[in-house]
């Protein structure tokens, strides 16, 4: 195979993304209307919202914007958790490990699933908003980032954590939820972080979720508690780590 | 060049010695079997070769590509059929295949052709549009091997193939390795089923305990143990403790019931015909066939690796 001997790297890229794509197809045709990713991805984050929703004085179009981010957090992480144990039981993860694929597109392409999944979720939120409470938007440009990098970054999130060496889907989503479920208290989605105590403040650096809300929440309000910039560059700081991450566990798990 | 190259492999999971300087080659065309009881090593061998696990110490090369520093280039050249068949139940037999061929970079167009001539091959083109969960195990198995040659791999790997298939399916995978033999396609073979090494092999390795115990043409490691000579003998009709009698014949070193048959172990084979044919008629029973048999593969590979035939399998001795 002298053709692939001397392909160089901007030639094998094009190659990768395909692969990762095909992977991401795969997930979708497969695992999008399984019952549990239906449950945690749509139902859970729709009754968290009603959580804090109810016999809350502000007026219901305000929450628009934490409803699409704990939407986007609890879809996008959902796949993954699901479908690679899932993948481990009966085998099929072997022919993902074992394809002429670099391991960072397995990652990627796991990822894409979930992001798409997440996207596509996202819409009803968002025309709930528009549609029953006549939300506005005052920037869409920032509202697309702001779905985009936070879809993304939970999805891969959910991949990290789907490297977790089970067969048991129960395994990943109860370590999962003891990650989102305390992210939605520390990351400004119900309480603004300029509301929050001290030692809460200082936990909320550390959340994805914060910025992906800070760019939803400037999206329909006008007003950021750390920037767009320093949110657009925090996310995708926290989506290599993420990617890195998972890369190096996907290949320590598989021994 | 070498499909496969191994030198001094070694893995250890903690303290336990998964392979112990495993070194060997396999010719380009061959087809090579490894043969070994479970937990000797086998799977450990096939993951390193595929790169999905390094090893702790050692090389394994794939057409000259270290599997290590260059595993997308190793893996290229290779199909992989697993034990397991890890087809995705809620893709249709179609979707299988063209995932799979996605995942090996197979061109669009390629990628169509080979999947509508796989699947007529292996008779399951009608069913391209089923999804691969309403499937018998047979056409499970078959997609599964589809699947593995859907990049015209240069190298195949066969877990147990052929392992609790029905007559059919049997049948259409042996032809099918055949045909592939004679393309030029290396086959590296693990089985259980020893007699479908013997017939399948050009060379088979045993591996017991995480090392090779030995490597050889079939015939020639039959003739390692010559001293393993038996007769096949079937009566009209059986009588009480007929195993025991003959086992305790002179010259018989040991007697095993095999269907209607029992087979007589011993260093002379026509001595002890003798004094079976004395035995029937004491005991006034007609011997309806009798056949001198040289060492099976299977008797090659008990005595090197010590275990004892059981159903489902080969177990240490007690």
């Amino acid at each position: 195979m002298p053709a692939i001997k001397f392909m160089t790297f901007i030639e094998r890229v094009p190659r990768e993304f395909a692969a990762a794509w095909a992977i991401a197809r795969k997930d979708m045709r497969t695992y999008y209307i399984r019952p549990n990713i239906i449950v945690m991805g749509i139902l859970f984050p729709l009754f968290m919202f009603l959580a804090f929703a109810i016999g809350r004085s502000a007026p219901p179009g305000t929450l628009i914007p934490g409803l699409i981010a704990i939407t986007i957090l609890f879809s996008a992480s959902s796949i993954e958790p699901v479908s690679i144990p899932i993948e481990r039981r009966v085998k099929t993860f072997d022919r993902l490990i074992s394809a002429p694929i670099s391991m960072h597109s397995l990652v990627l392409g796991e990822s894409m699933s979930g992001f798409l999944y997440s996207i596509g979720i996202a819409m009803f939120p968002l025309a709930i908003g528009i549609i029953i409470f006549q939300t506005p938007i005052v920037s869409a440009v920032t509202l697309v980032v702001g779905l985009v990098l936070g879809a993304f970054c939970f999805a891969t999130m959910g991949t990290l954590l789907a490297s977790y060496p089970t067969e048991n889907v129960g395994d990943v989503m109860s370590v999962l939820n003891l990650i989102r479920l305390p992210l939605i208290f520390i990351s400004g989605v119900f309480i603004p972080i300029e509301s929050m105590p001290q030692i809460g403040q200082a936990i909320a650096y550390f959340s994805p979720l914060t910025y992906a809300n800070d760019l939803i929440q400037y999206a329909y309000s006008g007003s950021t508690h750390f920037g767009i910039l320093p949110d657009v560059v925090i996310l995708c700081i926290f989506i290599l780590i993420f990617q890195f991450v998972a890369h190096g566990l996907y290949k320590k798990f598989n021994e | 060049m070498y499909a496969i190259e191994t030198g001094n492999l070694t893995k250890q999971f903690g303290s336990l010695v998964a392979l112990n300087n495993i070194t060997f080659t396999v010719n380009s065309g061959e087809t090579f079997g490894f043969l070994g009881p479970n937990g000797a090593g086998k799977t450990t061998t096939i993951r390193i070769l595929t790169g999905i696990t390094q090893p702790t110490a050692g090389f394994a090369s794939i057409f000259g590509h270290d599997v290590q520093k260059e595993t997308i280039l190793a893996r290229q050249s290779i199909g992989i059929v697993p034990e397991t068949s890890n087809v995705y139940d809620d893709l249709t037999a179609w979707q299988n295949m063209i995932f799979t061929a996605e995942l090996y970079h197979v061109g669009r167009s390629e990628r169509e052709k080979r999947a509508k001539s796989l699947l007529e091959t292996f008779g399951l083109y009608e069913r391209r549009n089923d999804k691969a969960h309403g499937f018998s195990k047979g056409m499970k198995r078959r997609l599964t091997l589809a699947m593995g040659l859907v990049n015209s791999p240069r190298l195949l790997f066969l877990d147990e193939p052929t392992s609790g298939l029905d007559v059919q399916s049997n049948l259409i995978i042996r032809d099918i390795v055949t045909d592939l033999v004679r393309d030029g396609v290396t086959v590296f073979l693990t089985t259980h089923n020893i007699e479908e090494a013997n017939v399948m092999c050009d060379r088979v390795a045993i591996i017991n305990k995480g090392r090779i115990a030995a490597i050889d043409t079939p015939e020639r490691l039959k003739k390692t143990i010559q001293s393993v000579q038996s007769i096949e003998v079937a009566f009209d009709r059986t009588a009480p403790d007929l195993l025991s009698e003959l086992r305790n014949l002179p010259l018989v070193n040991d007697a095993k019931k095999e269907g209607d048959k029992i087979r007589l172990y011993t260093e002379d084979p026509s001595e002890v015909i003798e004094r079976v044919m004395e035995y029937a008629r004491t005991k006034k029973l007609k011997v309806i066939a009798i056949t001198t048999l040289g060492p099976s593969l299977e008797d090659v590979f008990i005595r090197l690796t010590g275990l004892q035939a059981r159903s489902g399998g080969y177990y240490a001795s007690d």
